[in-house]
């Protein structure tokens, strides 16, 4: 039994419980303060722990869970994001005064715990516990403005279909465990390859992917992205459209990879159809809205088709592909989601409207929500375009010419949209012309994802040894 | 010993009534609790899988949904009396405020 391996989920545990007894010894009159410092400690020393882990590859629980380089990868990604998201609810709910943000903390924390133990799930028991860990933390996260209706809203209809997905994925693990008699990936992958064109087998590979694929918003189980992004505080989106769709995405790579090899027909049947509908769905959807978060949730919709398409290529281009898009993917969203942060207080209203005339009230949060916004429609110099350039060429490579047709002709489309933010910011005249001024830490924090975004455009390949580096087990 | 096909029409009846219940029903506890069916039609096929290839860890899992069922309607009630006192309804039809 090698327990060293689960050091990065010890310390994000420990971090979780000197929170959970602070939190009941303190009581409602518990600074926040001191629990950030808690929680960026916790942040640092996973990273840390996660960097000498890199290179000892291992198994822990009886092969139940594994830690391999494209665990390690995710952990590092998740670590980062909630770093990010920690940081920047950390302005979102400095002014409203009276949310207690310490449980906030809390609840966020948890959900990271939930991602680290996903991507390192090797039995359907592990995945699905961990996979629940992480969704009912957000099922909380998204009603935690108890006053605002809307968010009660999305909390009660993401509840309700995220329970559904979760009555899905149980379904299909019950099913593969009459016939494996295992819960096992290992042995259950041997039940696969034994009977491929088992009926029970094939029922239950469908359920898991269809709830898998509702976790990262895919057409058609995407109903519930749109209203979660609207309703959910704005750090909770970030988070939710970032760390919720990586793992989704993490999950669906290993599945689709190791224990559902022996469908490698029906995949490419399959998630081409899923990745068409996605681009089409989420772009079209996107082009009527006035509301940003609605149409960030469209968006991310839009994005989901685009790394699904790295699903339905060839293994080797479409794996490097879809985790270089999903970087990109992940840089953009977080800063726009740190202006939103930090602009939500401000300009009270998430209408695309009322961000009239930012660029004269904060120059830099209007400069970097430009760069972000034309990062993820694929702007040349910029990292979304070289994710997009890179999936469209995996299908290309595989013969998915209409596919790749259908992303390239939805990238105008995406301008289109994009740029209307873009054009309310820098054309139009603001409301109020008070200046919004940006704290030193923020300004640091979106300085650095902004250079990120324009340094994975300039530089490809440090980016991708990183990516071929984490799949280098796949 | 019980067939397993007899199980299996069995939990796949019960996941069905679940789901037609999730469908139609329009109060949020009875939508809950259609949820509860369905995880324990999955429930059910741990437990005859189980039986079936004679091994302990089917039944282990049951338990562990068990307590994530139990976990899922608490944090559904939590939502639900949420709802009830901003709206004083736990009716779907009526929250329709997100939309477009």
């Amino acid at each position: 039994m090698n327990f060293s391996l689960l050091l990065p989920e010890w310390i994000a545990l420990g971090t979780l419980l000197i929170l959970i007894f602070r939190e009941i010894l303190n009581g409602p009159k518990s600074r926040n303060s001191s629990g950030i410092a808690i929680l960026l400690t916790g942040t640092a020393l996973l990273l840390l722990s996660l960097f000498f882990l890199r290179n000892s590859p291992g198994s822990a629980f009886g092969g139940t869970f594994v830690l391999d380089s494209f665990a390690v990868f995710f952990k590092i990604f998740f670590s980062l994001a909630a770093f990010v998201v920690l940081v920047s609810s950390r302005f979102f709910f400095r002014p409203l005064g009276g949310e207690k943000t310490a449980e906030f903390f809390l609840i966020l924390w948890c959900a990271l715990l939930g991602m680290l133990f996903l991507v390192s799930a090797n039995d359907f028991l592990i995945l699905f516990i961990a996979l629940e860990i992480m969704t009912l933390s957000f099922y909380i996260l998204t009603a935690y403005q108890k006053g605002n209706l809307a968010s009660i809203e999305a909390g009660v209809k993401y509840l309700i279909l995220g329970s559904l997905a979760s009555a899905f994925i149980i379904y299909g693990i019950g099913l593969l465990y009459v016939v494996a008699g295992s819960t096992h990936f290992d042995s259950i992958q041997a039940a696969f390859a034994a009977q491929p064109g088992h009926k029970l087998l094939l029922l239950s590979a469908l359920l898991i992917l269809s709830g898998l694929c509702f976790k990262v918003a895919a057409v058609p189980f995407q109903l519930w992205a749109p209203d979660v992004y609207e309703g959910a505080p704005v750090p909770v989106v970030a988070f939710l459209s970032v760390g919720s769709k990586a793992a989704g995405f993490a999950l669906l790579i290993r599945l689709i990879f190791t224990v559902f090899t022996p469908f490698d027909h029906e995949r490419k049947i399959l998630f081409p159809v899923l990745a068409a509908m996605t681009i089409i769905y989420g772009n079209l959807g996107a082009v009527v809205q006035k509301n940003i978060k609605r149409l960030l949730g469209f968006s991310s919709i839009a994005h989901t088709g685009y790394l699904l398409i790295g699903l339905a290529a060839a293994r080797d281009s479409g794996l490097a592909a879809l985790l270089y898009y999903l970087l990109t993917y992940a840089l953009a969203n977080l800063a726009i989601f740190f202006v939103l942060s930090l602009t939500a207080n401000e300009l009270k209203s998430d209408q695309i409207d009322a961000f009239r005339g930012l660029a004269e009230r904060s120059p830099f949060l209007a400069a970097s929500l430009f760069i972000a916004l034309l990062s993820l429609a694929g702007v040349p110099p910029l990292a979304g375009f070289v994710g997009k350039f890179l999936i469209l060429s995996a299908a290309i490579r595989d013969h998915l010419m209409w596919l790749a047709l259908i992303g390239i002709l939805a990238i105008p489309i995406s301008l289109y949209y994009y740029l209307g933010v873009i054009r309310s910011m820098y054309l139009e005249e603001p409301v109020h012309t008070a200046s919004i001024t940006v704290p030193g830490s923020a300004k640091l924090i979106l300085g650095l994802l902004i250079t990120g975004i324009l340094l994975a455009g300039f530089f490809q390949s440090p980016v991708f040894r990183i990516v071929e580096n984490a799949l280098q087990h796949f | 010993m019980i067939p397993i096909g007899h199980v299996l029409i069995v939990s796949g009846i019960l996941f069905s009534i679940g789901l037609a219940g999730l469908l139609i029903r329009r109060n949020i506890l009875l939508i809950l609790l259609s949820i509860e069916l369905m995880m324990n039609a999955a429930n059910l096929l741990l437990i005859a899988g189980s039986a079936l290839h004679g091994e302990a860890d089917g039944q282990i899992t049951a338990f562990f949904v068990m307590v994530i069922a139990a976990v899922e309607v608490t944090v559904g009630l939590a939502v639900a009396v949420l709802l009830f006192r901003t709206r004083q309804t736990v009716d779907t039809y009526d929250i329709k405020w997100l939309k477009g």
